[in-house]
């Protein structure tokens, strides 16, 4: 039996190249690969909530760094959790849910967390077309989710 | 393009700037708070399906997603002439309390509750949902956390999809509860008045018990005096998701109330150059005042604190109980220290937890019969719904086909614009004196604004980074830059 494992795509499938990790997962989930998906349109404990139960996740999100439009960032929870972060009159930061998650719940908390980061173009209108740069940078992690996910899959041999 | 050095990860919440003015002897002169983006929401909703709409809106806010949603369904009954059966109706409500426990929850622990558990003046790093939870401890923080996935758990089974529903039509709801349904999310109620209660009991031993901390809540500083705005049912009791909008001038005298499309006799939004948020001001009080506080202001508030000035008594016992204690504590109603806000959004939790029970014991709950169809399209609808964070209005209107011509919201955070900005000013005079600015100002600034639970996503339908991003310029009496602070 293979470890079980999840890919939250994170974004508002109505807003331009935020919509990204949302693009993602319906990608992945067109093409049938062995993974359980989930999308969350924000960062709150929403996604704690989702990753919890898992032995290994991946979360799509996008970014907004100043690099590049489309290129690809591939980070790890400590990178984004930041003390500034936290300070917030409203919303709870993607790092923080999943800091959260680790020290409340650690033992339902995934062993392994990747984080996909794209970087947006545009977020500023309301369009379910993606720039072209972004639209190219999915399916570059659809394909590098699709090897990863495979890769787990072979790494662990049946019934373990 | 912004950017955000901190957070790489975009979201919704909104980019907020507030400019402050010294005289000449380096005292402040004035503030304002201002929001600097802007996203037209409205616009993108012209030219849809009525019938779609909720389910669009939902996703204004990540946040909101559950206001949003309802107070469209409920402008869609409009816009369709059609209501919902009794056991429909039920069902959104509901769905609907099980949301504010979430919201309130997460407000509450992650936002409001550091300022004093952690400390107002703790190093930032600490002052946060994880230095909280260092605080209480992991096996509270997981208890807190586990409950508030119960009420999400209720969203997600009556909304029919995780996160953001699909379950309202216009004249009902599409999914039915069973029995073992509602067996389970009865059990789970137990569970969300418990997590109330706990919550009451933190404040309670943190804030009310902490002389230092009292003198902060019920002190001068944080104090903002307005009239107020909420819902009412028929016993004048505290509703959510229906009711009468009444309003409260700032000694507690009746203004007037309203439902649906009379919003209009009551509210009128002023522009300023200096903000895209608008701010709407009492009309039946009179014209544009300005930004003033104090007797005869038609500046109003609205959430939590609101609420509980404008209605009679809470429609539960715990959370009666608890009403009580709130206003024999400030001797006062209403009441106008913000940072009061805080418990009262903290016995709406306890409110909405004992709905939800009282709800899921209903009869009527498991009823077949939740929607009316719609038969015709007169083409306007009104929502009014209480959100947590304050009165929601969607107003929409529509061709014969039910195709959106034109849309209108105003939420919670635009009606307390003024507000905030009064408020923000206040900390500010108090703070800053003969041009001495102390670091802890930016987060005793914060905390001015913090009580409100700003949602400059909804409000201006922003896009900015991970958090909500805070500038502070002053500037001294010739119009330089004399500081910056950000919290980014």
């Amino acid at each position: 039996m293979s470890e079980k494992c999840v890919v939250v795509g994170i974004g508002n499938p109505y807003l331009q190249d935020d919509r990204a990790g949302v693009v993602v997962v319906e990608k992945l989930e067109e093409q049938g690969v062995p993974c359980n998906t989930e999308i969350v349109y924000t960062v709150g404990f929403e996604v704690m909530d989702k990753v919890k139960g898992y032995d290994r996740a991946i979360i799509v999100d996008a970014c907004m760094l100043g690099n590049e439009p489309g290129s690809i960032l591939e980070v790890t929870m400590d990178d984004i959790f930041t003390t500034s972060s936290l300070v917030n009159s409203h919303a709870i930061t993607l790092g923080t849910t999943l800091k959260t998650g680790y020290l409340c719940f650690q033992e339902e908390m995934p062993k392994e967390i990747q984080i996909v980061l794209i970087e947006v173009k545009d977020i500023k209108e309301f369009t379910q077309v993606m720039s072209p740069e972004v639209d190219k940078a999915v399916e570059v992690v659809v394909d590098r989710i699709k090897s990863l996910v495979c890769h787990w899959h072979t790494a662990i041999p049946s019934g373990s | 393009m912004k950017k955000i050095e901190i957070n790489p990860i975009t979201r919704l919440e909104g980019h907020g700037k507030i400019a402050i003015f010294l005289d000449d002897q380096g005292n402040v002169d004035d503030a304002f708070f201002q929001t600097v983006e802007f996203r037209g929401f409205e616009k993108f909703l012209q030219g849809m399906p009525m019938e779609e709409v909720p389910r669009t809106v939902s996703t204004v806010c990540g946040v909101c997603r559950g206001v949003h949603y309802m107070a469209s369904t409920k402008a869609a009954d409009g816009v369709f002439g059609v209501t919902p059966p009794s056991a429909g109706r039920k069902l959104r409500e509901l769905f609907f309390n099980a949301h504010y426990v979430e919201d309130h929850a997460v407000i509450l622990y992650a936002l409001g509750f550091p300022d004093f558990v952690v400390g107002p003046e703790a190093n930032p790093a600490e002052r946060n949902v994880v230095g909280l939870i260092n605080a209480v401890g992991a096996e509270v923080g997981k208890e807190v956390l586990r409950k508030r996935g119960l009420a999400v758990k209720i969203f997600e089974l009556l909304g029919g999809k995780p996160n953001h529903a699909v379950a309202a039509l216009p004249g009902g709801w599409s999914k039915s509860l069973n029995e073992e349904e509602r067996k389970q999310i009865e059990e789970w109620s137990k569970e969300l008045v418990e997590l109330g209660e706990l919550t009451l009991k933190i404040f309670d031993d943190v804030v009310l018990q902490n002389d230092d901390y009292m003198k902060l809540v019920t002190g001068d500083v944080f104090k903002v005096e307005v009239g107020y705005m909420g819902s009412v049912n028929d016993k004048d009791q505290i509703t959510y998701y229906d009711g009468t909008q009444k309003i409260i001038d700032s000694a507690g005298k009746p203004v007037g109330s309203f439902t649906g499309k009379e919003y209009l006799d009551f509210i009128s939004e002023r522009v300023q150059p200096w903000t895209y948020l608008k701010f709407p001001y009492q009309k039946k009080i009179g014209d544009w005042q300005g930004i003033v506080e104090g007797p005869g202001t038609n500046i109003y508030s609205v959430g939590p604190l609101a609420r509980l000035n404008i209605v009679k008594e809470m429609d539960t016992p715990k959370a009666q109980a608890h009403f009580e204690k709130f206003h024999a504590t400030f001797g006062a109603k209403p009441v106008h220290n913000i940072l009061a806000y805080h418990w009262a959004r903290a016995i709406e939790l306890l409110n909405a937890a004992e709905k939800c029970l009282e709800l899921s014991r209903d009869p009527e709950i498991t009823s077949k019969d939740i929607w009316n169809k719609p038969t015709s399209c007169p083409g306007e609808g009104v929502g009014v719904i209480e959100a947590p964070r304050g009165t929601l209005i969607h107003h929409y209107c529509t061709d014969d086909k039910g195709i959106v011509t034109d849309a209108n919201l105003i939420v919670a955070t635009t009606h307390n614009n003024a507000p905030i900005n009064l408020a923000v000013k206040k900390a500010a005079k108090h703070f800053i004196k003969g041009g001495e600015v102390p670091e802890s100002m930016l987060n005793y600034v914060e905390m001015a604004f913090r009580p409100y639970d700003l949602c400059l996503a909804c409000a201006t339908h922003t896009v900015t980074g991970g958090q909500t991003p805070m500038e502070i310029e002053i500037y001294d009496s010739k119009g330089g830059l004399y500081k910056s602070m950000k919290n980014f």
